[in-house]
């Protein structure tokens, strides 16, 4: 079986020979090309290429199409953009200084005209002709709740939220998620089958459970209008399990990519056979774990997950100063112990 | 007296119901307490109990966090144009994000907690150079340097607080001025501080703020 067909049962409960391995090797690929991040994120073929590059030398299932999550911004109008030589870019420029700039705000009207569009394209184009037919090709969304993070920066984000006008809130949440209706149907069209929608205001540990309920469930409905087979819900590594239910019931999502801090036992429990349990290690660790501690928490994980079936074993962000010898480690565990 | 504005202000705060809270604060003044009580007897209390409650429960949330710093900060801030007589600080921190950093949530919600208990804050801001948080700690003359990170390689990274370290080190500063960390990547790996170079962290910034007042007591009394 494919990748791809792995991945497929493993959502769908169906026989496979062993459970989907997900390894999200993003701000690598610099290195791997021997470029610095600016130069390598300047060019959509870059990106591809590192990507085929990391797939062939790991033999992990999957491949992302971004390149870092302030392309959102940039879309949107930010200027800036501070790359690092070790770790992720940062949005540098807030498109909205202040309150009032959110009546003025305009979403492009067609967001695949737009200069910062071409790169995901060219490198969606590269992936889905190189392996869009045996392997998960990964795209990344921002809800409509969270994309104002990267318009005004987190903390007059949550200022607006929880003591603001509720209008202007609802004004900006609104323009976000048009953005994304156009966005989503786009990276389909370009070559992305796995949509991956980080919500960090869909989980817990950002805003109480009340709120996301009657606010950020409604909005998420809106932004995934298009359909939600291929999407997988994820809260940008922030814990979720009591949300679960709600989202499944709600937006009818099947693939939940959960938190490194919630308990996967109680995670696998809750979406049972109604959906994908993606299990995260906490690759943060794995930074100064050894050989040996890097396997044994991938058993542990895959112990928990594996039995059922609907599950998947994934990173987080891996961090560049993950040893490659632990990356080695992890995967080969992770084929060794995911085997049915 | 106390405990019933402190349990209704709480509560308000929890529901992030800023406007109750405002009430509650403006109950108490016309009850005839003094801006000194609202402060030390009210505003105090409260975020010592919410930073047991936070402790015990996992569950609370960023929010909640958010808005025990923003409103108890911005009470504290009317409260102390009214004293009588200017409080006594209790001592200094200079704060700020790493280098390569721009992400302040984190460092807002500790600077409104440490504001409220007395604690003179120096915000150095976002993306601070090592040199500048040590040339501020020695000029302020500051106990303690928090720096925030919301990504690991400004956690771990050879610019930030490991080379805040190298720097007291270097400066034979290390048993004037403490150095405490927070922020997303010190979660996932609770020794991450002591590879950060860090004397201590916290997994929120209510927390923070605890931990930080109370190395400044310690450096003090040594």
């Amino acid at each position: 079986m494919t990748p791809l067909e792995i991945l497929s049962a493993a959502v769908n409960g169906q026989p496979a020979p062993r459970i989907p391995i997900f390894c999200n090797l993003l701000d690598q690929g610099a290195r791997e090309l021997n470029l610095s991040p600016k130069e390598y994120f300047s060019r959509g073929e870059y990106v591809a290429d590192a990507q085929l590059k990391m797939l062939k030398r790991y033999g992990h299932d999957n491949v992302w199409s971004l390149s870092y999550v302030g392309k959102e911004a940039q879309l949107l109008g930010c200027k800036e953009i501070l790359f690092a030589k070790d770790g992720v870019p940062n949005v540098a420029d807030f498109v909205i200084k202040t309150w009032d700039d959110i009546a003025d705000f305009e979403i492009p009207e067609d967001i695949t005209l737009h200069p910062h569009w071409q790169s995901m394209e060219d490198c969606l184009a590269i992936l889905r002709d190189e392996v869009g037919a045996t392997h998960p090709i990964c795209a990344y969304v921002t809800a409509s709740t969270t994309l104002p993070v990267l318009l005004m920066g987190m903390d007059k984000w949550m200022e607006l939220v929880l003591a603001g006008p509720a209008d202007l809130r609802d004004e900006l949440v609104r323009k976000c998620s048009d953005f994304i209706q156009q966005q989503i149907p786009a990276l389909r069209a370009a070559g992305a089958n796995v949509i991956v929608y980080s919500t960090p205001f869909g989980s817990p540990y950002f805003i109480p459970k009340k709120m996301i309920s009657e606010w950020s469930m409604p909005w998420m409905q809106r932004d995934l209008a298009s359909g939600v087979g291929d999407v997988v819900y994820y809260c940008g590594t922030a814990p979720y399990n009591n949300i679960v239910d709600l989202a499944i019931e709600q937006l009818k999502v099947a693939a939940f990519y959960l938190s490194p801090l919630d308990d996967i036992t109680e995670s696998k429990r809750i979406i049972n056979t109604r959906g994908l349990t993606c299990g995260l290690i906490d690759d943060i660790k794995m930074i100064h774990w050894s050989k040996e501690e890097t396997r044994a928490e991938v058993k542990r994980i895959i112990n928990i997950g594996k039995n059922g079936e609907h599950f998947l074993f994934g990173t987080g962000l891996m961090p560049m100063d993950i040893p490659e010898e632990n990356i080695h480690a992890m995967l080969e565990a992770a084929f060794e112990y995911g085997r049915y | 007296m106390f405990e019933t504005y402190i349990k209704d202000y709480n509560e308000a705060v929890f529901d992030i119901d800023k406007e109750t809270a405002l009430e509650v604060v403006e109950s108490a003044l016309q009850q005839g307490i003094t801006p000194e009580q609202v402060v030390f007897n009210i505003i105090i209390p409260s975020i010592e109990q919410m930073m047991a409650l936070i402790e015990k429960d996992p569950d609370t949330n960023l929010a909640q966090h958010f808005m025990t710093a923003q409103i108890a900060a911005g009470i504290t801030e009317t409260m102390l144009t009214k004293f009588s007589t200017p409080p006594e600080v209790i001592g200094r921190v200079i704060i700020g994000t790493a280098y390569g950093d721009l992400h302040s949530l984190g460092k807002r919600i500790v600077i409104g907690c440490l504001k409220s208990m007395m604690v003179d804050v120096v915000d150095l801001g976002v993306n601070v150079k090592a040199e500048d948080f040590v040339d501020a700690a020695v000029e302020q003359d500051a106990q303690v340097i928090a720096i925030s990170s919301m990504m690991v390689h400004t956690a771990t990274g050879e610019d930030g607080s490991l080379r805040v370290r190298a720097l007291l080190n270097e400066r034979n500063l290390e048993n004037q001025i403490k150095l405490v960390v927070g922020g997303a990547p010190y979660r996932f790996d609770h020794e991450l501080y002591t590879k950060a170079g860090a004397d201590n962290w916290a997994a929120d910034g209510v927390t923070a703020a605890k931990i930080i007042s109370q190395l400044i007591l310690e450096v003090k009394a040594s």
